[in-house]
This record gives C-alpha cells, sequence and structure tokens, in this order.
C-alpha cells in the first residue's frame, strides 16, 4: 500500500517527529511505501506534492492543529488521529486504515 | 444610566460604570441622597444585597458591577424631589464619575504546583523582589491602640461619644486643608473618599452602637476598622479591597486625634524573621537587622517604590499587594517566595521540602555568579567595561560589593532627606557619605548629588506644586533656591572625599550655565573648607548626568567644564520621546533601543570620547543583559546598574567581541524600529553556548514529582545562566504540558517550549533517581526528563536538531543508551554523537 501522511502538534517542536518516525518506522516492518510530510516549527518538511497525494491509497492525518494547506487533500478519504496515538500505537493505526 | 422610570417612587437603572459603583462615583451618590430627607435604598437585582443610599460603605457592600440592574426606592416627605434628583444624578452626572480603569494590576502570585497538591494555605501576592526566606512573622504597624490606652477602661459613655465626636470633626478639618491643597484630581478624590467615609452613617451609627455596647472610643474606632475593612476585602471588585486601606487610613487618622501621633515603632529582630506591614518606608527597612530580615509581605501594591528597589538591591524576598496578611500568625514560622509571589504560614513537609529545593538551587546560581563577581569586565578582544552598582544608602555597599561592583555608579542622596521634617545636617551627610568613601575602600564612588522635583517631593522641602512635575523644578533648577542645603551637602561630599575616591554629579543639567553655578559654588565651598582647614581632594572629579536632551546637543562645550558625563537613559528617554515614563500605556514608545534614540546615544558618546572625558551610562537600559552589544559597541567606560546584576553582566561581557558589537550597532543604527534592533540583539548572543553541556545534566536527580521535575530542569538552566526568568519559563513549559503531557512512554518525557525568557537554545537532562508519574502515554513513571528550551525566534539549526532528537527517542537502542549511561558526561555525549553530530 502507498501511504502519505501528515503530522503536526501544538509547539512543534517534539511530537511532530515523533509521529513521523513511528508512522515511517512502522510502515516499514508492515511492508507499505510511506511519505511523511512534518508541519512543525521549523515549517513543512518532506512537503507531499499533488502526484505523491493522488498515487497514495490512504491518507493520515496525526495532528492535533489544522493541517497547512488541506486543500491538497480534497476528495481523498483521510484517516485523522490525534498526534499521540501514533506515538504511542502506529501499528493501530495502519490498522484502522484496512477498516 | 438609563433610568427607566416605573413607580412614582421607585426607578430601575443598569450601571454602566466599566468598575461598578466603586467608593468614589458611590461617594458622590451617597452626597447626593444625603441631601434629602428621605430614605433612599438601592437594591441590587443582581444579588439583591439591599444599601443605604446614604452611605458610602453599605453602597460598596452591594457590589454593584457593570452591567448590575439596581432598583432605587425612596420613601420620605420630600420623595418627590429625592427622585427626580437620584434620577437626575444618576442620568447625566454618575457616568461622569467613571474613570479609565486603572492599569491591569500587576499578575498576582501563584502556588508550585506540588504546594497547591499539598493543600499548603498560601496567601498570594505580586512578586516584588525575587528569593525565597524563611523566618518568624513580625506584625510591623497596622491599627494599634496605644499601648497606654490598651487597657483603657470606657469613662461613661457620653464621654466616650464625644471623644469620638471630636476626633470625627477634627479629621475631617484635617481632611478638609489637605483637599485645599492637594496636588491632583486623583489625589482630591482619594481625600473626598476619605472624607465620604468620615462622614458614612454606617460607620458613625457602627461607631455609636459600639460606644453604646461599653467600647471606649480607641476600641470601637479598632473594631469599627476591623469589621468594615473585612467586608471590604471579600469583595468581588480589587478596586474595593483596595479601598480597605482607606478605611485604614481614616481609622489611623480617628486614633491619632485621640491618642496624638503613634511614634513609629520599628520592633527588634532577634531571629530569622519575615515582617508582614501594611506598608514600609525605605528607612524602616534599613533599621531592620538584616542578619534576621529574611523577608517582607507588604499589603500596600506597586513594585516599583523605593522601599522595593532596596528590597532587591539587598536581596531581601518581598511580596506586595498581599491583602490577606490577617492569615499570617504572629511568630509562628513562614516562608515567603518573592519569585513566585506567595507567602506560606504552615511548615508541613511539603513546604519545608519547597523551601530546601530552593535554596539549594539559589544557593547554586550564587555560587556560580561568584565566580564571575571578583574578575573585571573586558570583552574577548580587550575592551574594558567598568560596571558599578547603583546605591541608595550606605547599607548597600556591603552586597555590592560582594557582587563584583567596581565602584558606585551612583550614590542616590534622596533616602537621607526623604521621610523627615527637617532635611539632613551637614553632619548627618558627612557621617554617610564617608561611610560610603570606606565601604568603598579606594573604589570610585559618584556620589549625585540631590534629585528631586515635583514627581520626587519630599516632606522637609518646600517645593513648588506645579502642573507639569517631570517638565517643573527638578534636580539642578531647585539648587539656586535652596543654595543654602546644596552648600551643605557638597561641603559633606567634599570633606567625605578625603577619606576614599569620590567623585560628585549633578542632575538633569540642561545649559552650561547650569555647570558654572554648580562648579562656583564648589569652587567657593572648597575654599571655605581650605579656610577652615578641613582636608578634602581638590581634586574630586565633577560630573554632570545627560539626561535633558538639550544636554546631549553640548557635549562639546560641556566636556570643556566637566571631567566625566553619566547618560541617565530612563529620563532621557522620557524626555527625548515627550513619553512619560510611568505611564504604562507609553512604556513601549520611550524605548531606549529605537534608532532614534540609538543614534542620539552614538553622537553623545563619540562627542565625549572626542573632548576626552569618560562617560557612563545609569538606567534601566544598562542593566539589561540584551543591550549588553549596543553599550559596547557605542563604547560606553562605565555603566551604573543594580548591584544583584552585576556578576551576569561581566559574565556576558566576556563572551562579547567589541569589534563585533560595533558593526551589531551599525546595523541597530541603520533599522527603522525598536522591534528591528530587539531582533538583532537577539539573533546575536557572542559566544555561541553549545545547546547540551555538561552543567545542562543532573544525575541523579532529585525531584519527586512532574513539578519538582520541571522546577528542577529549568533551574538547571538558571544556574548555567541560561536564564534569567524561571518562572516564566515554568510557567511556558507548563502551559505546553496542559495541552497533552510529554511523556512520551518507555520511561521518557520530553517537556518543551518556546519562551522569550530563553537566550540560547538548551537541552536540559534529568536522570531522576526515582521515576516520577508524568501522566506518559504509556502511564509508566519517567525515568529520563528531556528540557528542550528554545527562544521564541529559534534558529532553523536548533529546531532540527530538537526534531531529531524526537525522532531518536523513537529508537529503542538510543533510549538504552541514555538509560544505561553511567554519569552525566556519559549521557551528554550521547546526546552529542547522536543528534549534534549530523548537525
Amino acid at each position: 500500500m502507498k501511504v502519505v501522511a501528515v503530522t503536526a502538534c501544538p509547539t512543534g517542536v517534539a511530537h511532530t517527529y515523533m509521529a513521523a518516525e513511528q508512522l515511517e518506522k512502522t510502515a516499514k516492518t508492515l511492508g507499505h511505501a510511506i511519505k511523511v510530510e512534518t508541519q512543525g516549527a521549523i515549517g513543512i518538511e518532506n512537503e507531499l506534492s499533488d502526484g505523491d497525494i493522488q498515487a497514495a491509497d490512504a491518507v493520515i492525518f496525526a495532528t492535533d492543529i489544522e493541517v497547512e494547506r488541506g486543500e491538497r487533500f480534497e476528495g481523498k478519504m483521510i484517516l485523522r488521529v490525534p498526534v499521540q496515538e501514533a506515538i504511542k500505537n502506529p501499528a493501530g493505526v495502519f490498522a484502522k486504515l484496512k477498516n | 444610566m438609563n433610568p427607566k422610570p416605573r413607580q412614582a417612587r421607585d426607578f430601575e437603572f443598569r450601571c454602566q460604570l466599566a468598575a461598578g459603583l466603586h467608593a468614589r462615583p458611590a461617594t458622590r451618590l451617597a452626597e447626593v441622597a444625603a441631601e434629602f430627607q428621605s430614605e433612599c435604598t438601592l437594591r441590587n437585582l443582581r444579588n439583591y444585597a439591599i444599601a443605604n443610599l446614604k452611605s458610602v460603605l453599605s453602597i460598596i457592600a452591594a457590589e454593584v458591577r457593570h452591567g448590575d440592574s439596581c432598583e432605587i426606592t425612596v420613601r420620605g416627605l420630600d420623595e418627590e424631589a429625592a427622585l427626580s434628583g437620584l434620577q437626575r444624578f444618576i442620568e447625566t452626572e454618575l457616568p461622569k464619575c467613571d474613570e479609565p480603569l486603572l492599569p491591569a494590576p500587576p499578575s498576582r502570585g501563584s502556588l508550585p504546583r506540588t504546594l497547591r497538591d499539598a493543600h499548603a494555605h498560601a496567601v498570594l501576592g505580586t512578586a516584588a523582589s525575587p528569593g525565597v526566606g524563611r523566618g518568624h512573622i513580625v506584625r510591623v504597624g497596622g491599627l494599634r491602640i496605644p499601648a497606654a490606652a490598651q487597657s483603657e477602661k470606657p469613662k461613661d459613655r457620653k464621654q466616650e461619644q464625644q471623644r469620638i465626636d471630636k476626633a470625627l470633626a477634627a479629621a475631617r478639618i484635617a481632611l478638609e486643608v489637605r483637599l485645599a491643597r492637594a496636588a491632583n484630581k486623583t489625589e482630591q478624590d482619594v481625600l473626598k473618599a476619605h472624607r465620604g467615609l468620615l462622614s458614612d452613617v454606617s460607620f458613625t451609627d457602627r461607631l455609636a452602637n459600639l460606644v453604646e455596647h461599653g467600647r471606649p472610643a480607641g476600641r470601637a474606632i479598632v473594631e469599627a476598622c476591623g469589621s468594615f475593612v473585612e467586608m471590604m476585602r471579600s469583595s468581588e471588585s480589587l478596586y474595593i479591597r483596595e479601598r480597605a486601606l482607606d478605611m485604614h487610613d481614616v481609622c489611623a487618622r480617628l486614633l491619632a486625634e485621640i491618642y496624638g501621633e503613634p511614634a513609629t515603632h520599628t520592633p527588634q529582630l532577634t531571629k530569622p524573621s519575615i515582617v508582614v506591614a501594611e506598608n514600609c518606608t525605605p528607612q524602616q527597612l534599613l533599621s531592620f537587622d538584616r542578619q534576621h530580615l529574611r523577608g517582607l509581605i507588604l499589603e500596600a501594591g506597586g513594585a516599583t517604590s523605593h522601599t522595593l528597589i532596596l528590597a532587591r538591591s539587598l536581596e531581601i524576598p518581598a511580596i506586595t499587594g498581599v491583602r490577606e496578611t490577617a492569615l499570617l500568625p504572629d511568630s509562628e514560622e513562614a516562608i515567603v517566595d518573592g519569585s513566585r509571589g506567595f507567602a506560606i504560614a504552615e511548615m508541613s513537609q511539603a513546604v519545608e521540602r519547597y523551601f530546601r529545593n530552593e535554596s539549594e538551587i539559589a544557593e547554586r546560581r550564587r555560587a556560580r555568579l561568584s565566580q564571575f563577581a571578583s574578575s573585571a569586565a573586558v570583552t574577548r578582544d580587550g575592551q574594558r567595561l567598568e560596571i558599578g552598582a547603583n546605591v541608595a544608602a550606605v547599607e548597600e555597599l556591603g552586597p555590592a560589593f560582594q557582587n563584583g561592583a567596581e565602584g558606585i555608579g551612583v550614590f542616590r542622596t534622596e533616602m537621607l532627606f526623604a521621610g523627615r521634617e527637617t532635611p539632613p545636617t551637614e553632619a548627618e551627610q558627612f557621617e554617610a557619605y564617608s561611610a560610603a568613601a570606606r565601604a568603598a575602600g579606594g573604589k570610585p564612588t559618584i556620589v549625585r548629588t540631590l534629585d528631586v522635583g515635583g514627581d520626587k517631593p519630599l516632606a522637609c522641602l518646600d517645593l513648588p506644586q506645579e502642573q507639569n512635575p517631570f517638565l517643573g523644578e527638578r534636580g539642578v533648577r531647585l539648587y539656586p533656591r535652596h543654595e543654602a542645603l546644596l552648600c551643605s551637602q557638597v561641603r559633606a561630599i567634599l570633606r567625605a572625599s578625603a577619606h576614599g575616591r569620590m567623585m560628585l554629579m549633578v542632575p538633569m543639567i540642561a545649559t552650561v550655565d547650569e555647570v558654572r553655578w554648580c562648579k562656583a559654588l564648589i569652587a567657593s565651598v572648597k575654599q571655605e573648607l581650605a579656610g577652615e582647614r578641613v582636608t578634602f581632594d581638590d581634586k574630586l572629579q565633577f560630573g554632570v548626568m545627560i539626561e535633558v536632551p538639550s544636554a546631549g546637543f553640548l557635549i562639546e562645550e560641556l566636556a570643556r567644564e566637566v571631567d566625566f558625563f553619566s547618560v541617565g537613559t530612563n529620563d532621557l528617554a522620557q524626555y527625548f520621546f515627550a513619553a512619560d515614563r510611568d505611564n504604562p500605556a507609553l512604556a513601549a514608545l520611550a524605548n531606549p533601543l529605537a534608532p532614534a534614540f540609538l543614534r542620539f546615544l552614538q553622537q553623545i558618546a563619540d562627542a565625549a570620547h572626542r573632548a576626552g572625558k569618560w562617560i557612563g551610562i545609569c538606567g534601566q537600559m544598562a542593566a539589561d543583559a540584551r543591550n549588553l552589544p549596543i553599550v559596547i559597541g557605542l563604547g560606553i567606560d562605565e555603566v551604573g546598574v543594580p548591584s544583584a546584576a552585576i556578576p551576569d553582566l561581566k559574565h556576558r561581557v566576556a563572551k562579547l567581541n567589541a569589534s563585533d558589537c560595533r558593526d551589531l550597532l551599525k546595523r541597530a543604527l541603520s533599522c527603522a524600529s525598536a522591534a528591528e534592533v530587539g531582533a538583532l540583539l537577539d539573533s546575536y548572543s557572542g559566544e555561541k553556548l553549545p545547546l547540551i553541556a555538561d552543567d545542562l545534566v543532573v544525575m541523579p536527580a532529585t525531584a519527586q514529582n512532574k513539578d519538582e521535575a520541571i522546577r528542577e530542569a529549568v533551574g538547571t538552566l538558571w544556574v548555567a545562566g541560561r536564564i534569567e526568568d524561571r518562572v516564566r519559563l515554568e510557567d511556558a513549559v507548563w502551559a505546553r504540558e496542559e495541552v497533552y503531557s510529554t511523556g512520551l512512554g518507555h520511561g521518557f518525557a520530553v517537556p518543551h517550549c518556546k519562551s522569550a525568557a530563553v537566550h540560547a537554545p538548551s537541552i536540559a537532562v534529568l536522570r531522576l533517581r526515582e521515576p516520577v508519574e508524568w501522566g506518559s502515554l504509556d502511564e509508566k513513571p519517567v525515568e529520563i526528563a528531556i528540557l528542550l528550551a528554545l527562544p521564541e525566534d529559534a534558529a532553523k539549526e536548533h529546531l532540527q536538531v530538537f526534531a531529531r532528537l524526537a525522532r531518536k527517542l523513537m529508537n529503542e537502542e538510543f533510549r538504552n543508551q541514555l538509560l544505561s549511561a553511567r554519569d552525566a558526561a556519559a549521557i551528554r555525549s550521547c546526546l552529542e554523537q547522536n543528534v549534534l553530530a549530523e548537525a
């Protein structure tokens, strides 16, 4: 499965990146291809292009704040989870995708 | 106010005064009601409180707030007239009784969570002088019947009532006299409110009632005062709570009328003590034995009084604006926290532990800073800045030199003159100045001649009442009219100059003529002393304050007359920007970092140096370490600052490079706003501090809960000199914790925040001895807490390090490496290798 994700937390200093790390690591073990965009204090990094998004089978928003440039994902089904859930139980997040 | 007639004898209105029916409008309302015979009643339809409209106290007790609907009822012979009179007043006059709301009261203190959870009974106040102190409560002043009258038995009731009536009448007359002399409307309004209290029927009835029940006059006054003060203090409105002080004043006046003026009483402190007082004069503060004075709790508000400036300089923890001092029992042991703004008079285990932790961290900070105290302030490329302390009393010199003062930047002499009916004699002054000279032990001491005026009135000096005191007869402008006074001061300074290295400095110079006048006076005093064969330093350096803009354009001419200059940046900025420095609404305007002001400063400093004179800065600008690059860039030779700021300033100067500072100044001068200059300063911190260092790792950390851990981590940054305002950083960290816990599981937490309190981005690590509950994702306690502290405008490279660290923490191997590290150095190096190395 091709997955794209966005992570963003209130201060954008720590949890954004922890969640990104967890999603990337877990995707790897589950055999999914993933690209995670982080929206933190640094700004947007590893930005998802329209092509990335169009090609994705699934979209995950692990965010506690509004996603910037959310219009890119119009028409896509999005799984929204709190940042903490992606950190604590990333496998669970992917399991939800299947449903 | 929109009165809406209902029936003939009552009507309803809505209070539209922003501060509600507080003392002043209530006073006016009661005055109007008193013109009529009818009984006039107000009912607050929000809380159904009923008030006698003729009693200010009663109106205040009805707690009429902005927006409350009230009903006014009139019963009696002249009810028609009363009704229309009151209605007219409420419609047309009452709205004018309002005044802009006072500036927001300074933030109240707050209790650390540990103590809150331990249900410690604290009283809160405004943090006014940092630090934590422990001692026994000693109450000073307050309303007190003279000892002689304590055991007084009531004479006959009629006689007691007469004593009260006489006191009331005399107090009213005294008030009228003061009213006639009142300087401004605010003072008038306060006095009118006092007059209203004196005539208030609730108050006078209460007094009569107490006398009727057998109280002697003095006791009746104290008891009546107590009950009304209590009522006001329990009011929901801050404004009314503060009016309790008025009641207090009025009753003190009455007692003085009956028993004579009380002698000011300063108790002897015989063991570690915390002094509790309504207010405290600077002299009173100094009269306490400082060996035992551990803290100060004041009922009066404000954080800028001379007393508090002194307290900060003497490092006595203090809180102000404390309304519930009654909750602090006499002679009980208590702690006061002047950093966070609370006091507790219950030494529970939690409080003991808190005090121990705070004392320990303060001690660590002191020990660290004392390393720098004894060194000179020299930049890396060898530019020297002399750092002196500003003081107002001889007693401050000891602590100042301990903090590493290289001299006294300004010895303010006003305190010698304050709070007394006659000016100090030459002998008294000589004693103070020569004591200062001896205490300075050869270090330069700049004594500033009397700097008073309409804005800083003195009882012992007849000063004119002025419309615009800041632009009036201040400083040197008063000297010609008080020549004898100045002569005695100059004589005392010159005589003291034989005992040390003194310099004399004159405030508020605007013209060369003023300087020449002062020099002529000094010359004649010297001649006089020489004639009397009194020894003095004939070469005593003479300087002037540059605080009036005109003087800034006369440096070349002034330099021919003087030995040195000292820029008073507070006043110079206020006059330069035409912005009252005491008006908080204008605080942003009189910003010394504004490019216009910096250009002026540069012109002044350059002109002084061209003329071969040295130049100093005394003022807030020099005390703020953030401004140091500007001060160094300007080539300033000396600064006068509060002594507590000295070690840190020295430490920071040593990290700067003067040539970088000159470049930075150049860029600042071409900025368009103070904000741009501020940003420029923030981006320049001299020597780059590493994100992580051995002194930022605590192992083992002794915190027993999350609150203690956050305090310990933030305290570690404070001890290391990375932040000044601990409390602000703690608050920022907690604000983030409250969104959701930063406990990420596996025994790790990453508390973090961005805050202007942080100078340099830093990582502090606690390796906790006992795992601490953090509300983590996996509900497991935390063994390692990593505090990420970022300045408001953190650079991308630092954010990237933090992001990398966050990702690394998801890696079990990395976590285990940290958990099994043997010591602080191992933790530091593990972080460096894994997180910084890739930077």
